[in-house]
């Protein structure tokens, strides 16, 4: 393995301790089928999210959105500057949107994965491409020919629906930075117990609920436009039945959503004219 | 007016205020930001911090894991720290591996550990040569404005803290080693190192915390890194302008008098948390 020169290293290899905890395994199971037979989780119920934006001083625009299970995604975005390659032909007759996600290393709940390796950089291109994938139809690109928008999603707390949540929160720190928007591209996830194969769908999974779904879905919404984004899934999941009805869930709970990110934004535009006039 | 000379001449405009002892921001030249401490926020961390000095906010999150300790010390657990600095936090910084402040502020960090002696390694040990804990120290930065140092080493400080180590025991028997979730024991923090840092213009004048645009015109930067027994750990100054031994004698009081206040602020965040 190649020697990463530029972090401090620590011992070559290193276990969480959960992996030697004693009589765990039981507990977790235990808690969590009385978890389950206990207090049924309502499988449409959405859980309170927090999101704010504008408030980082040194990006141009930046959201903050957290959610019940413990999710909390930060994100910056910048507005039009200079494209790398200058001149060519219209290849890319309007801007482009390039997005980045990071995990922070203590944001999972297992091991600490190590930054800077393989397996890291792939899982996050892949996050990255689906946040691109999400977000592209909600900017007006047209708008910025040969100009470069950015966006960083740096996710400090994984408890579930984690890509989603960092669809709302880029594109409420896009609307901030003042790019100009169709609207705002909200996210939600569901997944499916492995259990039950009929069973219904989970709207915004906690933590312990994705790890064990046998299927999972991130859905990207435009909801003044009533158009999808992005649709992102896979799993055991059923009949095709299912899978439609999982989309409608989804699209309900996005348009539920929509108020809270508006308001934020709201919100945060009334905050920086009190400054300015201040 | 005063926006276009300050974007023509920011080193002229700058001196003015300096001139009169002040800085444009209306801070005097002796005076911190308002710092702000949020402890435990992330629960997938063992221990976690998040400081805020003005504008510059920094998290940090310690994740504990086992690991054998290294042949040649063989009672010794470790602690690595990592600062991390985003491309979200400020444009001068691409998203990538680590540049080059993010390994100078991890390396000095590292020598903050080791210099203070904040945690015994030995304290770190539990079974001689066979396990130790590892205590991974992710500092990212959020939002840069300047004085990334201090901020960095006060979050270590308060997430060290914070952290809770689940008691693991050797079974005699079997020879493998028993980790108990549900008891949980706060880490034995030997010192508290404060890190104070300083802007030197001109050569001459020297300015507390400076914001990012400072450190910019700033001709040297020097960090004092003191613990509570007032007594000096380390003085971190990575060339720039020379000091004359009565500056540097200056710095290290009002390195002093900080520390003071950073103690009082930790120990009232952890008294808050206390009835857990």
């Amino acid at each position: 393995m190649p020697l990463d020169h530029r972090r401090l290293r620590g011992p070559d290899e290193s276990q969480p301790p959960a992996l030697w905890a004693a009589g765990a395994e039981e507990d977790e199971a235990g808690a969590g089928e009385g978890e389950a037979a206990a207090a049924p989780r309502d499988p449409c119920a959405l859980r309170p999210l927090f999101a704010r934006a504008g408030l980082l001083s040194q990006a141009e625009g930046s959201a903050y959105v957290e959610l019940s299970g413990g999710t909390k995604v930060l994100c910056a975005a910048w507005g039009p500057r200079e494209a790398a390659e200058p001149g060519g032909t219209a290849a890319a007759a309007g801007g482009r949107l390039s997005c980045e996600f990071r995990r922070a290393p203590f944001s999972g709940r297992g091991a600490r994965p190590r930054p800077g390796g393989a397996a890291e950089r792939e899982a996050e291109r892949e996050a990255a491409a689906a946040l691109r994938e999400a977000l592209e139809p909600a900017v007006r690109l047209a708008r910025y020919p040969r100009a470069r928008l950015a966006v960083s999603a740096l996710l400090l707390q994984d408890g579930g629906s984690a890509l989603a949540a960092a669809v709302s929160a880029a594109s409420l720190a896009l609307a901030d930075a003042g790019v100009e928007m169709y609207d705002l591209a909200v996210g939600c996830a569901l997944c499916r117990d492995p259990g039950d194969p009929a069973g219904p769908w989970l709207l915004q999974p906690g933590e312990a609920e994705e790890r064990r779904a046998a299927a999972r879905l991130t859905l990207a919404l435009l909801p003044a436009l009533n158009q999808v984004s992005a649709v992102l899934g896979g799993g055991r999941g059923g009949d095709p039945e299912g899978w439609g009805q999982a989309l409608r869930l989804g699209l309900d709970g996005c348009h539920r959503l929509y108020p809270v990110l508006r308001q934020s934004l709201l919100r945060a535009a009334r905050r920086r004219d009190a400054a300015h006039s201040a | 007016m005063a926006t276009a000379f300050k974007t023509v001449e920011p080193l002229e405009y700058y001196r003015r205020f300096l001139k009169e002892n002040c800085r444009p921001d209306g801070r005097e030249l002796g005076e911190f930001r308002a710092t702000t401490v949020n402890i435990g926020s992330i629960t997938t961390a063992d221990g976690s911090a998040l400081v805020k000095l003005g504008n510059t906010t920094v998290i940090c999150g310690v994740k504990a894991e086992l690991a054998a300790p290294a042949v040649d010390s063989a009672n010794k657990g470790y602690i690595v720290p990592n600062v991390e600095l985003p491309s979200l936090c400020s444009t001068r910084f691409r998203s990538g591996p680590p540049g080059e402040e993010a390994q100078a502020a991890s390396q000095f960090i590292a020598d903050v550990i080791e210099n203070s002696q904040i945690i015994a390694k030995e304290d770190l040990c539990i079974a001689n040569g066979k396990l130790a804990w590892v205590l991974y120290c992710d500092i990212i930065c959020l939002d840069y404005d300047g004085n990334i140092l201090d901020a960095s080493a006060f979050a270590l400080l308060a997430a060290l803290k914070n952290v809770q180590l689940p008691s693991v025991t050797i079974n005699e028997e079997t020879g493998l080693s028993e980790v108990n979730l549900k008891q949980k024991n706060p880490l034995v923090i030997r010192k508290h190192p404060v890190a104070t840092s300083f802007a030197i213009f001109d050569d001459t004048l020297l300015v507390v915390d400076p914001t990012a645009e400072e450190e910019d015109l700033a001709t040297g930067t020097v960090t004092i890194v003191t613990d509570e027994e007032d007594r000096l750990c380390s003085v971190h100054k990575p060339g720039g302008s020379p000091l004359t031994g009565a500056k540097l004698q200056d710095c290290i009081t009002r390195a002093i008098t900080r520390h003071k206040e950073v103690k009082k602020l930790i120990d009232k965040v952890i008294k808050s948390i206390k009835p857990n």
